[in-house]
């Protein structure tokens, strides 16, 4: 089998599926390999942009703080590569990094509009949605179903969380504690939080039931009413003005049944932010698919890039397999999006840390060589620093425009371009900044890969 | 004692303990479930957990982490193993890329051989049938009889007949599969006369006989291997340089074959071959003149094993010849690539789950307003058409091959 396209995306995540969005969108012909789903659909879906400084605790209040310290401390964060261009100033750097950042967050917010994951946030500020453990953490775009709304605002707001009988993720009376705990102790609002039980029974009994038989059984017509009519009497009980729910309002009509709950019961209805694999992170998976094949992009699943050839400076061509099949793809230039261990694109074993589709050089958090670095000797307790787990920052180290390097400092091919969690130098679970991560670079990388299309045409 | 006698021994006590050694070729599918990260993204697209709800299948993360973990109890997850329809929807989405249905077969292979009290009786019916007569179904008892059928089912349809050909070294080896050999005659059929309007020099076998894909199914890996084996001298004896068949669990399945056992040729679905070898050109020349006065409104469903188990790009090149055909409008339904509840020989003892998973795939078809549904697998368009005829739905099946055929001989 044989294929062609003007550009190819490799890995159908955040980062890929982004970049490919931005490729079609352009006029290119745009293909797009996946060969599983990966940490975007794992993800709780709530979109961080960054949260905090390695060794902080306190979390930034607005992604442009803390873009501004990544700038000045780490210049080689994937961020701070955002900032360098050749006709960018030393000094406009830092507003350039904000000012990207900011563009990709907006042209994201809009394409996601419509959609099953629509967005509400902005670049502005960082704000604190509360997860189904009843802990909050920093983030700045969450899906509209998720939207505490004024609960942290508002003197009168009382809280009820809402479980659900036999769903074993979510424990409402634990975390109503938990979250009361935090909210005494910081002064604020809610000063009342209650919590209940109802029953959602997708097949007919309340024991054993998982996140996803809930949410398709919510998307049914109908059953929605039933769910309202038992925390309507809740929500009278306590007088509440809020109702936090777990992550399950539905897969293609949770904000419909979220507006239909809020309707009938007179108080503000929102998702916590969940454990993956989270109905909130399948939404976002399928709604960037969604927008990238209306934008013309082809979603080839099923799919791994397997080998290369090269044609003196550039990549021409990748070898595909499917289970049983084989494609020759021929293409002007590529985006590496594999994401890290989870997606594939870093694997680490007892010969080091590898770049899984080309074989370029990976670097560590400190953009050392991490060719030798061995996973299972760094799973000691001492490797656990504020600063978080080394391996988790390894990957490829990338020149102003996202193109992969090698050794000697220059890209590994000029057609080549990466993003998102393939990249090295930067920790998501410390910063709380992953899917930022994967937008602005998936942004940006897809933008030089049409600009030398566009010019080599 | 000797190492081989050693080795002998401890083979003894194996069988005791209920534990048939994995094959060599076995080996990649078992090394894929130590890569599982217990991540549990497979089981948000299951559509049997989907049908059903993980209480009554525990869905593929179970399989991959509970069920496949112990040989000497294979036989206790009978009452959870029977329901994957092997959709391969979970592979495809992990992002491990765990085999979940091959270890399906694997597990069943095992309970077949130690447990066969646990087998769905459905499965040893069948099992008889292939025993006796290395078919799937029940042969027709009277020739005559099922050349009847076949003249009338092409009468029907409006297709010529083209006689069957067998010969030694023809370039192509027509493989039908059982459906449509015993059953769904009028796509073996319809074939034939697309093979024969582009001058494809091609043969049927002189006696047919099962692929082995349904045997593999039920777990009886011994009557598998035999029955490949015996394709395979077929398939040598007439010297063919390919093989194209129209079912869709016989294009994976000859596809593993001719990997697993070196068969040295290419096998392709006829989508494939229409695509790569008689080209888009060829056909738009056979289509040109052929007055279409109808227009048709069709909505198409991807077999699993097409699309997961070979390639999703054998739809695309379905998608691009239906665009070659004039009048015809394709609306895709959103379940167009959800099981149809067929795979797995599921419905051979669980109805009610077979059922239940097409359901999804019945309420999305009306949705697309369709008048026909077209799919590429005679196994997919009875499981379809039966569904469809249960729930009262004027939307007729077709399968591809039929469609197509009808199309290229009309005036
Ligand atoms: C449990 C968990 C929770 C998280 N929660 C959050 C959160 O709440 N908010 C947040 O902002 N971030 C979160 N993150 C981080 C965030 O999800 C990731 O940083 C981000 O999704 C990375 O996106 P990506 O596109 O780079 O990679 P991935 O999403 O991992 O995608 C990689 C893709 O590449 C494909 N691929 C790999 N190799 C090949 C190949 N050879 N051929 C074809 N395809 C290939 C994979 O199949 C996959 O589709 C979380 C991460 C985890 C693990
Ligand atoms: S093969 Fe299909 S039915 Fe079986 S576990 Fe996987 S997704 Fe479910
Ligand atoms: S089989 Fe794959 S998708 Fe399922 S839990 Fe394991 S790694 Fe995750």
């Amino acid at each position: 089998m044989k294929l062609k396209s003007d550009i190819l995306v490799i890995g159908g995540g955040m980062a890929g599926l982004v970049a490919g969005i931005i490729a079609a969108e352009s006029g290119a012909t745009t293909l797009l390999l996946r060969k599983g789903q990966s940490a975007t659909a794992y993800s709780s879906g709530a979109i961080d942009i960054i949260g905090y400084l390695p060794e902080a605790t306190e979390p930034f209040s607005a992604p442009s703080e803390g873009l501004a310290a990544i700038a000045g401390l780490y210049p080689l964060h994937p961020y701070g590569v955002v900032g360098y261009g050749d006709n960018v100033a030393p000094e406009e750097v830092v507003d350039t990094i904000i000012e990207r950042v900011r563009d990709s967050v907006v042209w994201l917010k809009d394409r996601l509009e419509g959609t099953i994951a629509s967005v509400v946030g902005d670049f502005q500020s960082n704000f604190s949605p509360i997860s189904i453990l009843g802990t909050t953490k920093p983030t700045c775009l969450v899906q509209t179903t998720m939207n505490p709304g004024d609960i942290h605002e508002r003197e009168d707001s009382v809280l009820l969380f809402a479980g659900i009988t036999g769903y074993p993720d979510f424990n409402p009376s634990s975390a109503s504690k938990t979250y009361l705990e935090d909210r005494i102790a910081m002064g604020q609002p809610p000063h009342k939080v209650g919590f209940c039980m109802t029953k959602i029974m997708p097949f007919g009994k309340s024991f054993n039931i998982s996140s996803i038989e809930i949410a398709r059984h919510l998307d049914h017509k109908g059953s929605i009413e039933t769910l309202a009519e038992q925390i309507d009497v809740q929500v009278k009980r306590i007088g509440a003005t809020h109702v936090a729910i777990p992550p399950v309002l539905g897969i293609r009509h949770a904000l419909k049944s979220k507006l239909e709950l809020e309707k009938a019961i007179g108080a503000e209805v929102f998702e916590l932010l969940g454990f993956p694999p989270s109905i909130p992170g399948l939404r976002l998976q399928l709604a960037l698919e969604e927008v990238y094949t209306k934008a013309g992009g082809k979603l080839l699943a099923g799919h791994e890039a397997i080998s290369s050839s090269r044609k003196g400076k550039t990549i021409n061509s990748i070898l595909a397999r499917s289970p049983r099949r084989e494609i020759s793809i021929d293409t002007k230039a590529i985006i590496l999006a594999t994401g890290k261990y989870i997606g594939g694109g870093i694997a680490g074993n007892e010969n080091g840390i590898r770049e899984t589709v080309f074989d370029i050089m990976t670097v560590t958090g400190e953009y050392h060589s991490a060719k030798d670095i061995v996973p299972s000797r760094v799973t000691h307790r001492l490797e656990i620093s504020p600063m978080g787990q080394q391996i988790q920052t390894c990957g490829l180290s990338i020149d102003p425009q996202f193109r992969p390097i090698r050794e000697d400092g220059l890209e590994w091919a000029e057609n080549v371009f990466a993003a998102g969690a393939v990249l090295a130098g930067y920790n998501y679970s410390v910063e709380k900044s992953g899917l930022g991560v994967a937008l602005t670079s998936g942004y940006g990388a897809a933008m030089n890969a049409v600009d030398r299309i566009k010019g080599v045409a | 004692m000797n190492e081989d006698e050693a080795y002998e021994y401890v083979k003894s006590t194996l069988k005791k303990e209920m534990i048939t050694p994995y094959h060599s070729d076995e080996l990649t599918i078992v090394s894929s479930v130590s890569r599982c990260i217990n991540c549990g993204l497979c089981i948000n697209h299951c559509p049997v957990v989907a049908a059903i709800g993980v209480d009554r299948f525990s869905g593929p993360r179970s399989i991959a982490v509970e069920l496949s973990r112990s040989p000497p109890e294979y036989w206790s997850t009978a009452d959870k193993i029977y329901l994957c329809t092997g959709c391969g929807t979970c592979k495809e989405v992990c992002p491990k890329n765990v085999d979940i249905p091959e270890i399906v077969n694997l597990i069943r292979a095992r309970i077949f051989e130690h447990r066969p009290d646990l087998v769905p009786k459905g499965f040893m019916l069948v099992n008889e049938i292939i025993t006796e007569h290395g078919l799937a179904f029940e042969p027709w008892a009277d020739k005559e009889e099922k050349e009847e059928s076949r003249d009338m089912r092409l009468e029907h349809l409006g297709l010529p007949f083209i006689p069957d050909i067998v010969k030694e070294k023809a370039d192509v080896l027509f493989y039908p599969g059982c459906q449509a050999e015993e059953r769904a005659q009028e796509v073996r059929e319809a074939a034939k006369v697309i093979l024969d309007l582009f001058g494809v020099d091609f043969t049927l076998l002189n006696e047919f006989s099962c692929c082995s894909l349904p045997s593999r199914l039920m777990g009886n890996e011994i009557k598998a291997r035999e029955l490949a084996k015996r394709l395979k001298n077929k398939i040598k004896k007439l010297g063919v340089s390919k093989v194209v068949t129209t079912c869709a669990g016989c294009t994976s399945n000859l596809a593993d074959l001719a990997e697993r056992d070196d068969w040295g040729i290419p096998t392709y679905h006829l989508l494939e071959f229409l695509a790569e070898e008689i080209g888009y050109a060829r056909l738009t020349q056979a289509l040109k003149g052929k007055r279409l006065s109808e227009s048709v409104h069709i909505s198409v469903h991807d077999p699993c094993h097409l699309i997961r188990h070979t390639s999703r790009r054998i739809m695309d090149y379905a998608m691009d010849i239906l665009a070659l055909i004039p009048g015809v409008k394709v609306t895709a339904s959103e379940a167009h690539d959800s099981c149809c509840g067929g795979g797995g020989m599921v419905s051979y003892h669980s109805k009610d789950v077979a059922d239940a998973v097409v359901k999804e795939n019945l309420i999305a078809l009306e949705e697309t307003g369709a008048e026909r549904l077209v799919t590429p697998c005679p196994l997919c368009t009875a499981q379809i058409e039966s569904n469809l005829f249960k729930s009262g739905s004027s939307i007729e099946v077709d399968d591809l091959t039929v469609f197509l055929a009808q199309k290229l001989i009309k005036e």
